[in-house]
């Protein structure tokens, strides 16, 4: 009985979501029955989490409706299988063999961002008119972006980019905030 | 006599739960989720009286495969299920809840609902009133073979062919334990209850209820035996249903209850789990309102011999070996192509056994050229409906019975 304790103890440890507005409560609630790997393993639709999370109420999950609306959304945002909004013809994917969409494409940018509607993140045109003039600007934006984080557009957080090379990111930050 | 074995037993699952809910994990629960701290809950502990992982990995043997730990569920792939009677070591491995260690002494079946007697018996009252009946059967989860669908559906992660198995059952005939109750008119569902606990006093427990004309075949047991040796406990020591043919949750393992109601059981299990959609929907959309209960098995057959890019000799005829079965009905042919489902070719089929058991298949194949050769496997049943390409989409990812390919490497 005592090496199922330990081992269960050490799987568990392990057994974690990604950080995120709700993440914490979300894998507090479901991990009482079963692994985390039941949500890690599927990414779905935001319409399937909805039946999920009734689904997991009825099997007897302690949780409160706005517990349960704090799960759907986290569960919707990070758990997803939905696509990014169909490209706008002037956003970035139209751009093709464009340099500045393959690094945007190369470190992830892209999942989040597009240039003129809000994903995860806010549009990159937004950002623009937001420090247009602003002194400054590239060098705390280029900071922000390799450490990550959040507050200035809402409580979600954008994942760090500790990894992105330092020309890479500074032509990409110009180009963002070159955006009209 | 009966009332007190059965109140001894409720009271003792009832303390059981409750201490498990103030074991401490889930005290704090709610407060500390609701303020979302990066501090997370303790973790919980599988809780006494149930059976540990390792003591069921160790009944099995070493080709299974685990898809999970909590709860423990595990398949082998096709090519270790060649054999036309399921050994109880490669016998899949899936629970809803947490496997419990159940005295036999302490174990009662009740009979209750639409009856016009209430009765229960233990398991040697069962043996002693009630002819015994040994029969192979197929059980195969519902969500056997999820992982071939595009887009991933939500669920148990079973490999390829999945997660099921044909061993033999012995036991007695629901049919005769049902007459001995007696039903009322109006009888139209029987429900079985197990004693499988869940994690917490709030988890909801699995019941599952199959129409009275199913539970009435002579097919479908209260079984005590698997392969002549008395069930493992992770196969539902001491006393199991086994509805053989239909998906694995109508079979309730630990069965203590079966109650005749007179319509389908609405829990859970029955409303939000184990359905499909009436009429299909778009790959990755979410289940439409309309939905039907998920029983028999469509026809589906796998490759068992020889394995996944095995290498043969140019020179050698191949002998393709595998197992055919469908949940009604009977299956009426299998076929082969070795050319991508282009031609297909017979196969020769062992005669009929048990009605609800799998059939082993054979065909003898001389290679024509060097290189990979593919063999696809086709199923037929006596209705005319054969094994598709590629399974409908559905949200839960259940019925999975796409044609299985197996290759094989061709060398001088
Ligand atoms: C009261 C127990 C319980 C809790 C708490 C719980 N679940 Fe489940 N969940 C189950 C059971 C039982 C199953 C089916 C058996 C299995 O695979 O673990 C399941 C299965 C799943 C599956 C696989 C799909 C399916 O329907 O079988 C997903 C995904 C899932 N749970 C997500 C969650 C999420 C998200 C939460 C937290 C909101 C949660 N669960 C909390 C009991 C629970
Ligand atoms: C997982 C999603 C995600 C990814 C990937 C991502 N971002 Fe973000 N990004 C966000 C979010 C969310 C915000 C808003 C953060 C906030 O409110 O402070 C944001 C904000 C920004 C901002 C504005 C920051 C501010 O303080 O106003 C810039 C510039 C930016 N991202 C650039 C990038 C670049 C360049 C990349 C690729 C290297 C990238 N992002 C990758 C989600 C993401």
């Amino acid at each position: 009985m005592l090496g199922f304790f330990c081992q269960a103890g050490l799987a568990q440890d392990a057994d974690k979501l990604t950080s995120g507005p709700g993440s914490t409560l979300t894998e507090n609630k479901c991990k009482i029955c079963h692994e985390l790997q039941h949500i890690r393993r599927t990414p779905l639709s935001r319409g399937e989490w909805a039946d999920n999370l009734k689904n997991m109420r009825e099997r007897g999950t302690p949780m409160t409706d706005g517990e349960l609306a704090t799960i759907l959304d986290y569960l919707s945002a990070y758990y997803s299988r939905d696509p990014a909004p169909p490209a706008a013809p002037d956003s970035l994917s139209s751009a093709g063999s464009d340099p500045i969409a393959k690094l945007l494409e190369a470190h992830a940018c892209s999942g989040c961002h597009t240039l003129d509607k809000r994903v995860v993140g806010p549009s990159f045109r937004e950002v623009a008119q937001r420090y247009a003039g602003e002194a400054g600007a590239a060098a705390r934006l280029a900071a922000k972006v390799r450490s990550g984080g959040q507050g200035a557009w809402g409580q979600v957080p954008m994942p760090p980019a500790a990894g992105i090379p330092a020309a890479d990111l500074a032509t990409l930050i110009g180009w963002v905030l070159a955006q009209k | 006599m009966d009332e007190t074995r059965r109140s001894s037993r409720r009271s003792s699952r009832r303390t059981f739960l409750s201490g498990v809910a103030g074991a401490g994990a889930y005290a704090l629960l709610g407060e500390a989720a609701a303020q979302d701290k990066p501090a997370a809950a303790p973790v919980p502990a599988a809780p006494p009286g149930t059976v540990t992982n390792e003591a069921i990995k160790s009944g099995k043997d070493a080709s299974m495969q685990y898809h999970s730990e909590r709860p423990l569920t595990g398949s082998v792939p096709a090519h270790q299920h060649d054999f036309d009677v399921t050994p109880t070591d490669r016998m899949f491995v899936r629970n809803n809840l947490l496997t419990p260690d159940i005295d036999v002494a302490q174990h009662r079946l009740a009979v209750k609902g639409l009856v016009d007697k209430e009765v229960s018996f233990s398991l040697d009252e069962l043996k002693k009133n009630f002819p015994a009946v040994t029969l192979q059967g197929m059980l195969e989860c519902a969500g056997s073979g999820r992982t071939n669908y595009l887009p991933t559906a939500s669920g148990t992660p079973w490999g390829q062919t999945g997660g099921m198995g044909c061993p033999k059952w012995t036991g007695v005939r629901v049919a005769d334990v049902l007459k001995a109750a007696g039903m009322k008119s109006g009888a139209a569902h029987v429900a079985g209850q197990g004693g499988d606990p869940g994690m917490i006093a709030t988890a909801a427990p699995v019941i599952r209820s199959v129409p009275i004309a199913k539970a009435m075949d002579e097919n479908t047991l209260l079984a005590w035996d698997m392969n002549g040796a008395p069930l493992p406990k992770i196969h539902g020591y001491p006393l199991r249903l086994v509805v053989p043919g239909w998906v694995g949750s109508a079979s309730t393992k630990w069965v203590h209850t079966l109650t005749v109601l007179d319509a389908p059981f609405k829990g859970t299990y029955m409303t939000s789990s184990y359905v499909t959609p009436k009429w299909s929907v778009e790959p990755g959309q979410k289940m439409p309102a309309d939905t039907v209960s998920s029983e028999a098995w469509p026809v589906k057959s796998m490759i068992t011999f020889p394995a996944p890019n095995a290498r043969v000799k140019g020179s050698d005829r191949v002998t393709v070996r595998g197992r055919a079965w469908v949940g009604e009905d009977s299956i009426n042919r299998v076929e082969i192509s070795v050319d991508e489902g282009i031609t297909w070719q017979r196969a020769r089929l062992a005669s009929r056994g048990d009605r609800y058991a799998w059939r082993t298949f054979t065909f003898d194949y001389q290679p024509q050229r060097l290189g990979y050769l593919t063999f696809l496997a086709r199923a037929w049943d006596d209705r005319g409906n054969a094994q598709p390409m590629v399974s409908g989409w559905n949200p839960l990812g259940y019925f999975w019975n796409g044609v299985h390919r197996v290759g094989v490497m061709v060398e001088a």
